[in-house]
Protein backbone atom coordinates (compact mmCIF):
# COMPACT_ATOMS: atom_id res chain seq x y z
CA UNK A 1 0.00 0.00 0.00
CA UNK A 2 1.22 3.55 -0.81
CA UNK A 3 1.37 5.97 1.65
CA UNK A 4 -0.21 9.30 1.44
CA UNK A 5 -0.36 12.53 3.17
CA UNK A 6 -0.16 16.06 4.13
CA UNK A 7 2.70 17.97 3.32
CA UNK A 8 3.62 22.01 3.83
CA UNK A 9 4.99 23.75 1.32
CA UNK A 10 4.59 27.31 1.90
CA UNK A 11 5.09 29.93 4.56
CA UNK A 12 4.99 33.51 5.85
CA UNK A 13 4.81 34.75 9.04
CA UNK A 14 4.67 38.78 10.49
CA UNK A 15 7.62 39.26 13.30
CA UNK A 16 5.73 38.34 16.85
CA UNK A 17 5.45 42.69 18.46
CA UNK A 18 3.23 44.81 20.03
CA UNK A 19 2.08 47.30 17.76
CA UNK A 20 -1.23 48.58 17.20
CA UNK A 21 -0.90 50.32 14.12
CA UNK A 22 -0.69 46.47 12.29
CA UNK A 23 -3.84 45.98 11.39
CA UNK A 24 -5.50 42.70 11.83
CA UNK A 25 -5.58 42.58 8.21
CA UNK A 26 -2.39 43.81 7.38
CA UNK A 27 -1.19 40.81 8.63
CA UNK A 28 -3.56 38.04 7.37
CA UNK A 29 -3.19 39.80 3.85
CA UNK A 30 0.41 39.75 4.13
CA UNK A 31 0.85 36.01 5.85
CA UNK A 32 -1.70 34.78 2.95
CA UNK A 33 0.39 36.57 0.26
CA UNK A 34 3.55 35.47 1.55
CA UNK A 35 2.76 32.00 1.87
CA UNK A 36 1.51 31.54 -1.77
CA UNK A 37 4.21 33.42 -3.21
CA UNK A 38 6.43 31.33 -1.25
CA UNK A 39 4.96 28.22 -2.51
CA UNK A 40 5.31 29.63 -5.56
CA UNK A 41 2.20 28.99 -7.06
CA UNK A 42 -0.75 31.00 -8.91
CA UNK A 43 -3.38 32.23 -6.13
CA UNK A 44 -6.12 30.31 -8.05
CA UNK A 45 -4.81 27.51 -7.19
CA UNK A 46 -5.78 27.43 -3.91
CA UNK A 47 -8.80 25.68 -3.54
CA UNK A 48 -9.76 25.99 0.23
CA UNK A 49 -9.13 28.73 2.90
CA UNK A 50 -9.14 26.71 6.35
CA UNK A 51 -8.39 29.43 8.95
CA UNK A 52 -7.24 29.57 12.58
CA UNK A 53 -9.89 31.15 14.56
CA UNK A 54 -9.16 34.26 16.43
CA UNK A 55 -11.10 33.26 19.51
CA UNK A 56 -10.07 37.15 21.54
CA UNK A 57 -11.34 38.58 18.25
CA UNK A 58 -15.18 38.21 17.21
CA UNK A 59 -15.02 40.42 14.63
CA UNK A 60 -12.17 39.35 12.54
CA UNK A 61 -13.95 35.32 13.65
CA UNK A 62 -16.81 36.79 11.68
CA UNK A 63 -14.38 37.80 8.82
CA UNK A 64 -12.79 34.83 8.54
CA UNK A 65 -15.79 32.21 9.27
CA UNK A 66 -17.88 33.92 6.74
CA UNK A 67 -15.71 33.76 3.23
CA UNK A 68 -14.05 37.47 3.25
CA UNK A 69 -10.69 36.19 3.04
CA UNK A 70 -11.09 34.65 -0.60
CA UNK A 71 -13.01 37.44 -1.73
CA UNK A 72 -10.70 40.02 -0.37
CA UNK A 73 -7.91 37.97 -2.30
CA UNK A 74 -9.75 36.92 -4.89
CA UNK A 75 -8.79 33.39 -4.72
CA UNK A 76 -11.12 32.73 -7.73
CA UNK A 77 -10.09 28.58 -7.17
CA UNK A 78 -11.74 28.73 -3.87
CA UNK A 79 -14.17 25.87 -3.29
CA UNK A 80 -14.33 25.72 0.43
CA UNK A 81 -13.79 27.94 3.81
CA UNK A 82 -13.47 26.64 7.33
CA UNK A 83 -12.87 28.30 10.67
CA UNK A 84 -11.32 25.79 13.53
CA UNK A 85 -10.96 26.96 16.80
CA UNK A 86 -9.38 24.84 19.47
CA UNK A 87 -7.81 27.54 21.42
CA UNK A 88 -4.24 27.47 21.21
CA UNK A 89 -4.45 24.09 19.29
CA UNK A 90 -6.63 25.27 16.39
CA UNK A 91 -3.73 25.11 13.42
CA UNK A 92 -3.40 21.62 14.91
CA UNK A 93 -6.91 21.14 13.73
CA UNK A 94 -7.17 23.40 10.59
CA UNK A 95 -4.07 20.69 9.30
CA UNK A 96 -6.16 17.90 9.93
CA UNK A 97 -9.22 19.45 8.09
CA UNK A 98 -6.75 20.32 5.39
CA UNK A 99 -5.61 16.67 4.94
CA UNK A 100 -8.99 15.68 4.84
CA UNK A 101 -9.47 18.34 1.56
CA UNK A 102 -6.22 16.84 0.31
CA UNK A 103 -7.40 13.07 0.69
CA UNK A 104 -10.38 13.66 -1.15
CA UNK A 105 -8.24 14.59 -4.47
CA UNK A 106 -10.66 17.43 -4.98
CA UNK A 107 -8.43 20.07 -3.61
CA UNK A 108 -4.66 20.48 -4.59
CA UNK A 109 -4.02 23.22 -1.94
CA UNK A 110 -5.19 24.62 1.20
CA UNK A 111 -4.50 27.87 2.52
CA UNK A 112 -4.20 28.00 6.60
CA UNK A 113 -3.84 31.49 7.89
CA UNK A 114 -3.55 33.14 11.35
CA UNK A 115 -3.81 36.76 12.51
CA UNK A 116 -4.32 38.30 16.07
CA UNK A 117 -3.76 42.09 17.43
CA UNK A 118 -4.07 42.52 21.47
CA UNK A 119 -2.22 45.16 21.74
CA UNK A 120 -5.30 47.58 20.45
CA UNK A 121 -7.37 45.45 24.00
CA UNK A 122 -7.19 46.67 26.93
CA UNK A 123 -5.25 44.74 29.88
CA UNK A 124 -7.95 43.75 31.88
CA UNK A 125 -10.17 42.97 28.73
CA UNK A 126 -7.44 40.33 28.02
CA UNK A 127 -7.04 39.28 31.99
CA UNK A 128 -10.76 38.31 32.00
CA UNK A 129 -10.64 36.47 28.51
CA UNK A 130 -7.90 34.22 29.40
CA UNK A 131 -9.90 33.69 33.23
CA UNK A 132 -13.13 32.97 31.61
CA UNK A 133 -12.67 31.30 28.51
CA UNK A 134 -10.55 28.25 29.51
CA UNK A 135 -11.72 27.88 33.25
CA UNK A 136 -14.63 27.31 35.14
CA UNK A 137 -17.32 30.26 35.42
CA UNK A 138 -19.10 28.52 38.61
CA UNK A 139 -16.29 26.93 40.30
CA UNK A 140 -13.27 28.62 39.44
CA UNK A 141 -13.25 31.90 38.12
CA UNK A 142 -15.49 33.65 41.56
CA UNK A 143 -12.12 32.89 43.55
CA UNK A 144 -9.70 35.15 41.71
CA UNK A 145 -8.37 32.91 39.60
CA UNK A 146 -6.71 33.94 36.61
CA UNK A 147 -4.59 31.72 33.92
CA UNK A 148 -1.21 32.44 35.53
CA UNK A 149 -2.50 31.43 38.78
CA UNK A 150 -4.48 28.08 37.32
CA UNK A 151 -0.67 27.60 35.73
CA UNK A 152 0.78 28.39 39.39
CA UNK A 153 -1.12 25.82 41.12
CA UNK A 154 0.03 22.71 38.64
CA UNK A 155 3.48 24.55 38.82
CA UNK A 156 3.16 24.23 42.45
CA UNK A 157 2.41 20.88 42.78
CA UNK A 158 4.91 19.66 39.74
CA UNK A 159 7.78 20.97 42.31
CA UNK A 160 6.49 18.85 44.71
CA UNK A 161 6.30 15.57 43.29
CA UNK A 162 9.40 15.67 41.43
CA UNK A 163 11.88 17.68 43.81
CA UNK A 164 12.71 20.08 40.34
CA UNK A 165 13.42 23.58 42.21
CA UNK A 166 12.69 27.08 41.60
CA UNK A 167 16.15 27.90 40.27
CA UNK A 168 15.62 24.70 37.62
CA UNK A 169 12.11 25.74 36.26
CA UNK A 170 13.38 29.17 36.07
CA UNK A 171 16.57 27.73 33.56
CA UNK A 172 13.75 27.24 31.42
CA UNK A 173 13.08 30.47 30.31
CA UNK A 174 16.55 31.46 30.47
CA UNK A 175 16.80 28.77 27.61
CA UNK A 176 13.50 29.40 25.74
CA UNK A 177 14.33 33.27 25.91
CA UNK A 178 18.07 32.13 24.71
CA UNK A 179 15.98 30.70 21.56
CA UNK A 180 14.27 33.65 21.15
CA UNK A 181 17.48 36.31 21.23
CA UNK A 182 18.37 34.42 18.23
CA UNK A 183 15.00 34.91 16.75
CA UNK A 184 14.42 37.63 14.43
CA UNK A 185 10.50 36.90 14.74
CA UNK A 186 10.30 36.98 18.71
CA UNK A 187 9.43 39.99 20.76
CA UNK A 188 12.27 39.33 22.35
CA UNK A 189 15.26 39.20 19.18
CA UNK A 190 18.44 40.35 20.52
CA UNK A 191 17.15 40.20 24.55
CA UNK A 192 18.28 37.12 26.57
CA UNK A 193 18.11 36.96 30.32
CA UNK A 194 19.87 35.73 33.28
CA UNK A 195 18.12 32.52 36.14
CA UNK A 196 18.82 35.81 38.43
CA UNK A 197 16.65 38.16 35.99
CA UNK A 198 14.07 35.17 35.96
CA UNK A 199 14.31 34.82 40.13
CA UNK A 200 14.42 38.24 40.61
CA UNK A 201 11.61 39.12 38.36
CA UNK A 202 7.73 39.93 40.43
CA UNK A 203 6.15 37.23 42.14
CA UNK A 204 2.95 36.81 40.03
CA UNK A 205 1.43 33.54 41.10
CA UNK A 206 3.52 31.21 43.27
CA UNK A 207 5.75 29.87 42.12
CA UNK A 208 5.54 31.33 38.63
CA UNK A 209 7.24 34.73 38.06
CA UNK A 210 7.07 37.55 36.05
CA UNK A 211 9.37 36.35 33.17
CA UNK A 212 7.60 32.73 33.10
CA UNK A 213 4.63 34.31 32.25
CA UNK A 214 3.09 35.18 28.76
CA UNK A 215 3.50 38.71 27.26
CA UNK A 216 0.41 38.96 25.19
CA UNK A 217 1.22 39.93 21.80
CA UNK A 218 0.55 40.63 18.51
CA UNK A 219 1.49 38.20 15.05
CA UNK A 220 -0.03 36.20 12.11
CA UNK A 221 1.33 33.12 9.83
CA UNK A 222 0.33 30.96 6.85
CA UNK A 223 0.71 27.65 5.43
CA UNK A 224 -0.06 26.06 1.68
CA UNK A 225 -0.12 22.59 2.43
CA UNK A 226 -0.72 19.94 -0.50
CA UNK A 227 -0.25 16.09 -1.08
CA UNK A 228 3.02 14.18 -0.57
CA UNK A 229 2.93 13.81 -4.58
CA UNK A 230 2.27 16.94 -5.59
CA UNK A 231 4.96 17.99 -2.95
CA UNK A 232 7.52 15.92 -4.53
CA UNK A 233 7.71 19.40 -7.24
CA UNK A 234 8.34 21.63 -4.80
CA UNK A 235 12.04 20.00 -3.75
CA UNK A 236 13.56 21.25 -0.28
CA UNK A 237 10.52 23.34 0.29
CA UNK A 238 7.92 20.82 1.05
CA UNK A 239 8.01 19.62 4.61
CA UNK A 240 5.76 16.23 5.38
CA UNK A 241 3.67 15.68 7.97
CA UNK A 242 4.77 11.83 9.12
CA UNK A 243 2.10 11.29 12.01
CA UNK A 244 -0.32 12.54 14.65
CA UNK A 245 -1.36 11.54 17.73
CA UNK A 246 -4.13 13.72 20.57
CA UNK A 247 -5.17 13.22 23.63
CA UNK A 248 -8.07 15.31 25.41
CA UNK A 249 -8.09 15.25 29.06
CA UNK A 250 -10.39 17.65 30.31
CA UNK A 251 -11.25 21.33 29.93
CA UNK A 252 -11.22 22.84 33.59
CA UNK A 253 -8.02 22.03 35.25
CA UNK A 254 -8.95 20.93 38.56
CA UNK A 255 -10.79 18.39 37.47
CA UNK A 256 -7.28 16.58 35.22
CA UNK A 257 -6.60 13.59 36.98
CA UNK A 258 -3.32 13.86 34.33
CA UNK A 259 -2.69 16.71 36.04
CA UNK A 260 0.80 17.42 34.27
CA UNK A 261 -0.68 16.03 31.06
CA UNK A 262 2.53 13.38 31.45
CA UNK A 263 0.49 10.49 30.07
CA UNK A 264 -1.18 12.28 27.43
CA UNK A 265 2.30 13.56 25.96
CA UNK A 266 3.27 9.69 26.42
CA UNK A 267 0.22 8.46 24.28
CA UNK A 268 0.48 10.95 21.62
CA UNK A 269 3.22 11.16 21.13
CA UNK A 270 3.75 7.07 21.24
CA UNK A 271 0.51 7.37 18.26
CA UNK A 272 2.49 9.82 16.47
CA UNK A 273 5.66 8.54 16.56
CA UNK A 274 4.21 4.86 15.49
CA UNK A 275 2.42 6.19 12.36
CA UNK A 276 5.68 8.05 11.01
CA UNK A 277 7.28 4.51 12.19
CA UNK A 278 9.70 6.10 13.92
CA UNK A 279 10.95 6.68 17.90
CA UNK A 280 11.39 9.18 19.89
CA UNK A 281 15.25 9.00 19.85
CA UNK A 282 15.17 9.61 15.37
CA UNK A 283 13.48 13.09 16.98
CA UNK A 284 16.39 15.61 15.77
CA UNK A 285 14.10 18.50 17.43
CA UNK A 286 10.89 18.70 19.90
CA UNK A 287 9.13 21.46 19.76
CA UNK A 288 6.55 21.95 23.06
CA UNK A 289 3.90 24.24 23.02
CA UNK A 290 2.59 24.34 26.83
CA UNK A 291 3.11 27.94 27.31
CA UNK A 292 4.30 27.68 30.62
CA UNK A 293 8.05 26.32 32.03
CA UNK A 294 6.60 22.82 33.63
CA UNK A 295 5.34 21.88 30.60
CA UNK A 296 8.62 22.10 28.98
CA UNK A 297 9.54 19.56 31.46
CA UNK A 298 6.82 17.33 31.53
CA UNK A 299 6.62 16.67 27.73
CA UNK A 300 9.89 15.36 27.74
CA UNK A 301 9.33 12.79 30.47
CA UNK A 302 5.98 11.77 28.52
CA UNK A 303 8.08 11.81 25.03
CA UNK A 304 10.39 9.49 27.22
CA UNK A 305 13.20 11.39 26.55
CA UNK A 306 13.72 11.34 30.31
CA UNK A 307 13.10 9.61 33.59
CA UNK A 308 9.20 11.31 34.91
CA UNK A 309 10.30 14.12 37.42
CA UNK A 310 13.86 14.54 35.71
CA UNK A 311 12.26 17.04 32.79
CA UNK A 312 13.64 20.16 34.51
CA UNK A 313 17.42 18.68 35.10
CA UNK A 314 17.75 18.42 30.85
CA UNK A 315 16.61 21.92 31.38
CA UNK A 316 18.79 23.15 34.21
CA UNK A 317 21.86 21.33 32.81
CA UNK A 318 21.76 23.67 29.71
CA UNK A 319 20.83 20.45 27.32
CA UNK A 320 17.23 21.89 25.81
CA UNK A 321 18.63 25.00 24.95
CA UNK A 322 21.18 26.75 21.99
CA UNK A 323 24.29 24.58 21.58
CA UNK A 324 22.40 21.59 23.64
CA UNK A 325 22.39 17.96 22.70
CA UNK A 326 18.39 17.81 22.86
CA UNK A 327 17.48 20.57 21.12
CA UNK A 328 14.14 21.70 22.48
CA UNK A 329 11.67 24.27 21.30
CA UNK A 330 13.28 26.50 19.23
CA UNK A 331 10.49 28.63 18.87
CA UNK A 332 10.71 30.16 22.45
CA UNK A 333 7.16 29.23 23.25
CA UNK A 334 4.99 32.03 24.24
CA UNK A 335 7.70 32.59 26.86
CA UNK A 336 10.21 33.29 24.92
CA UNK A 337 8.17 34.67 21.62
CA UNK A 338 5.40 36.47 22.78
CA UNK A 339 2.16 35.04 22.74
CA UNK A 340 -0.17 35.82 19.94
CA UNK A 341 -3.61 34.02 20.91
CA UNK A 342 -4.21 30.90 19.23
CA UNK A 343 -1.73 31.49 16.51
CA UNK A 344 0.76 30.34 18.92
CA UNK A 345 0.42 26.63 17.45
CA UNK A 346 1.07 28.38 14.22
CA UNK A 347 4.11 29.78 14.80
CA UNK A 348 5.54 26.71 16.77
CA UNK A 349 4.64 25.06 13.24
CA UNK A 350 6.24 27.59 11.13
CA UNK A 351 9.14 26.81 13.22
CA UNK A 352 9.44 23.58 13.10
CA UNK A 353 9.13 23.86 9.10
CA UNK A 354 12.12 26.24 9.10
CA UNK A 355 14.17 23.69 11.14
CA UNK A 356 13.42 21.03 8.34
CA UNK A 357 14.19 23.15 5.71
CA UNK A 358 17.48 24.49 7.17
CA UNK A 359 16.04 28.05 7.53
CA UNK A 360 16.06 28.72 10.85
CA UNK A 361 19.43 30.95 10.97
CA UNK A 362 21.20 31.53 14.07
CA UNK A 363 18.76 28.57 15.83
CA UNK A 364 19.14 26.26 12.92
CA UNK A 365 19.38 22.90 14.46
CA UNK A 366 22.38 20.87 12.36
CA UNK A 367 21.16 18.11 10.22
CA UNK A 368 17.43 18.53 11.28
CA UNK A 369 15.55 15.30 9.76
CA UNK A 370 13.07 14.91 11.78
CA UNK A 371 10.73 16.69 14.53
CA UNK A 372 8.03 16.03 16.83
CA UNK A 373 5.76 18.92 17.87
CA UNK A 374 2.85 19.28 20.53
CA UNK A 375 0.52 22.34 20.65
CA UNK A 376 -2.73 22.37 23.32
CA UNK A 377 -5.22 24.07 23.47
CA UNK A 378 -7.76 25.69 26.26
CA UNK A 379 -6.07 25.22 29.36
CA UNK A 380 -4.14 22.38 27.99
CA UNK A 381 -7.55 20.22 27.69
CA UNK A 382 -5.66 18.20 24.95
CA UNK A 383 -1.71 17.08 23.69
CA UNK A 384 -1.83 16.89 20.23
CA UNK A 385 1.39 15.29 18.77
CA UNK A 386 3.25 15.95 15.03
CA UNK A 387 6.12 14.41 14.04
CA UNK A 388 6.97 16.00 10.48
CA UNK A 389 10.33 15.25 8.21
CA UNK A 390 12.40 16.16 5.38
CA UNK A 391 11.00 13.13 3.26
CA UNK A 392 7.76 11.25 2.75
CA UNK A 393 8.27 7.73 4.48
CA UNK B 1 -24.08 43.13 50.89
CA UNK B 2 -26.00 44.16 47.54
CA UNK B 3 -22.43 45.89 46.81
CA UNK B 4 -20.71 42.79 46.09
CA UNK B 5 -18.67 43.75 42.91
CA UNK B 6 -16.47 40.22 42.27
CA UNK B 7 -18.13 37.72 39.81
CA UNK B 8 -21.02 35.94 40.99
CA UNK B 9 -21.11 31.66 40.21
CA UNK B 10 -22.82 31.39 37.12
CA UNK B 11 -25.20 28.84 38.00
CA UNK B 12 -27.27 26.11 36.56
CA UNK B 13 -30.68 24.66 37.41
CA UNK B 14 -28.55 21.36 38.03
CA UNK B 15 -26.31 23.34 40.26
CA UNK B 16 -28.64 25.12 42.34
CA UNK B 17 -28.98 22.43 45.35
CA UNK B 18 -25.53 23.56 45.79
CA UNK B 19 -26.05 27.12 46.38
CA UNK B 20 -28.98 26.66 48.07
CA UNK B 21 -26.77 23.91 50.73
CA UNK B 22 -23.72 26.68 51.29
CA UNK B 23 -26.81 29.29 51.78
CA UNK B 24 -27.66 26.78 54.76
CA UNK B 25 -23.70 26.32 55.82
CA UNK B 26 -23.83 22.97 54.35
CA UNK B 27 -21.23 21.61 51.64
CA UNK B 28 -23.54 18.98 49.23
CA UNK B 29 -22.00 16.80 46.63
CA UNK B 30 -24.04 15.51 44.08
CA UNK B 31 -24.73 11.95 44.07
CA UNK B 32 -25.25 9.46 41.40
CA UNK B 33 -28.23 6.71 42.84
CA UNK B 34 -28.16 4.41 40.20
CA UNK B 35 -24.23 4.30 39.86
CA UNK B 36 -22.84 5.49 43.64
CA UNK B 37 -20.31 8.09 42.08
CA UNK B 38 -19.96 11.46 43.81
CA UNK B 39 -20.46 14.07 41.34
CA UNK B 40 -18.57 17.47 40.71
CA UNK B 41 -18.94 20.08 39.29
CA UNK B 42 -22.67 19.19 39.40
CA UNK B 43 -24.55 17.86 36.03
CA UNK B 44 -27.53 17.49 34.82
CA UNK B 45 -26.73 13.55 33.59
CA UNK B 46 -24.30 10.98 35.63
CA UNK B 47 -20.74 11.72 33.49
CA UNK B 48 -20.83 7.97 34.19
CA UNK B 49 -23.83 6.50 33.46
CA UNK B 50 -25.81 8.83 32.18
CA UNK B 51 -28.56 8.81 34.46
CA UNK B 52 -30.83 11.70 35.74
CA UNK B 53 -31.62 10.01 39.01
CA UNK B 54 -29.48 12.19 40.91
CA UNK B 55 -29.10 13.34 44.62
CA UNK B 56 -27.10 15.18 47.10
CA UNK B 57 -24.85 13.90 50.02
CA UNK B 58 -23.65 16.22 53.07
CA UNK B 59 -20.04 16.50 52.99
CA UNK B 60 -17.42 16.37 55.86
CA UNK B 61 -16.49 19.72 55.25
CA UNK B 62 -12.73 18.50 56.09
CA UNK B 63 -10.27 18.66 52.92
CA UNK B 64 -6.82 17.99 52.11
CA UNK B 65 -4.79 20.66 50.19
CA UNK B 66 -3.49 19.17 46.56
CA UNK B 67 -1.63 21.84 45.81
CA UNK B 68 -1.74 26.10 46.12
CA UNK B 69 -0.60 29.07 44.54
CA UNK B 70 -0.53 32.80 45.95
CA UNK B 71 -1.24 35.15 43.57
CA UNK B 72 0.13 38.88 43.96
CA UNK B 73 -0.64 40.40 40.98
CA UNK B 74 -2.38 39.94 37.16
CA UNK B 75 -5.87 39.88 38.33
CA UNK B 76 -9.20 41.48 37.06
CA UNK B 77 -9.28 45.39 39.10
CA UNK B 78 -12.20 43.88 41.06
CA UNK B 79 -10.21 41.44 42.83
CA UNK B 80 -7.09 43.64 43.51
CA UNK B 81 -8.29 45.11 47.31
CA UNK B 82 -8.06 40.84 48.00
CA UNK B 83 -4.41 40.43 47.20
CA UNK B 84 -2.66 38.08 48.14
CA UNK B 85 -5.54 35.32 47.41
CA UNK B 86 -4.34 31.97 48.23
CA UNK B 87 -6.01 29.60 45.26
CA UNK B 88 -6.03 26.10 45.97
CA UNK B 89 -7.22 22.99 44.91
CA UNK B 90 -8.58 20.66 47.86
CA UNK B 91 -9.11 17.06 47.86
CA UNK B 92 -12.49 16.14 49.89
CA UNK B 93 -12.74 12.66 51.49
CA UNK B 94 -16.30 12.51 49.67
CA UNK B 95 -13.30 11.89 46.47
CA UNK B 96 -13.94 15.21 44.82
CA UNK B 97 -11.54 17.97 44.11
CA UNK B 98 -12.36 21.69 44.65
CA UNK B 99 -11.11 25.06 43.22
CA UNK B 100 -11.06 27.28 46.33
CA UNK B 101 -9.74 30.28 48.22
CA UNK B 102 -7.40 29.35 51.86
CA UNK B 103 -8.56 32.37 54.42
CA UNK B 104 -7.79 32.78 57.62
CA UNK B 105 -3.96 31.58 56.96
CA UNK B 106 -0.47 34.03 55.89
CA UNK B 107 0.15 33.03 52.52
CA UNK B 108 3.73 31.32 54.16
CA UNK B 109 1.79 28.82 56.82
CA UNK B 110 0.00 27.04 53.43
CA UNK B 111 1.62 23.55 52.41
CA UNK B 112 0.48 21.15 50.47
CA UNK B 113 -1.11 18.35 52.25
CA UNK B 114 -2.46 20.27 54.84
CA UNK B 115 -5.56 20.11 56.82
CA UNK B 116 -8.32 22.50 56.06
CA UNK B 117 -11.95 22.76 56.51
CA UNK B 118 -14.89 24.47 55.13
CA UNK B 119 -15.96 28.14 56.00
CA UNK B 120 -18.76 30.00 54.66
CA UNK B 121 -19.08 33.58 53.34
CA UNK B 122 -22.26 34.66 52.20
CA UNK B 123 -21.47 37.72 49.42
CA UNK B 124 -24.56 38.33 48.59
CA UNK B 125 -28.49 37.69 49.99
CA UNK B 126 -28.80 34.50 47.02
CA UNK B 127 -24.74 32.99 47.20
CA UNK B 128 -22.76 31.92 50.22
CA UNK B 129 -19.39 31.21 48.71
CA UNK B 130 -17.42 28.17 50.67
CA UNK B 131 -13.83 29.03 51.51
CA UNK B 132 -11.52 26.73 53.08
CA UNK B 133 -9.38 27.55 56.28
CA UNK B 134 -6.60 25.19 58.16
CA UNK B 135 -8.00 23.09 60.52
CA UNK B 136 -6.46 24.39 63.71
CA UNK B 137 -3.96 22.18 65.79
CA UNK B 138 -4.27 23.54 68.98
Amino acid sequence: MTKSGLAVVGIAEVPTRRDPERTRWDILLDVCMGAINDAGIDKNLIGAVISNNPMAQPSMQNDMSLGKIPEVMGLKGCRDIAICNAGGASTTNCLRLAEQHIASGQVDFVLIPHTTVQSDMPPQDLINFFATAPLDKQFEYPYGVSFNGSMGLITQRYMYETGATEEELASVTVALRAWGALDPLSIFYGKTVTLEDVMNSRMISTPLKAKECNLLADGGGAMVVTSWEKAKAFGDKAVYKLGHGTRFMSATPMLREDVFHRQSYRESSQDALAQAGLSIHDMDLRQIYGAYPYTQCSALEGYGVCEDGQGAKLWAEGRCGPGGDLPCTTMGDATGRGHTGSGVSMAFYLDTIRQLRGEAGERQVKNCEHAILTTSGGSVMNTCTTVFGRAPR
Amino acid sequence: MSEYKKPLPEIQPYSQPFWDGTRENKLLVQHCNACDTNIFYPRRDCPECWSQDLGWIEASGRAIVYTYSVTYEGVEEKFVEDLPIILAWIDLPEGIRMHTNLVECEPEDVRIGMEVEVVYRPVTEEITLPFFRPVSTS
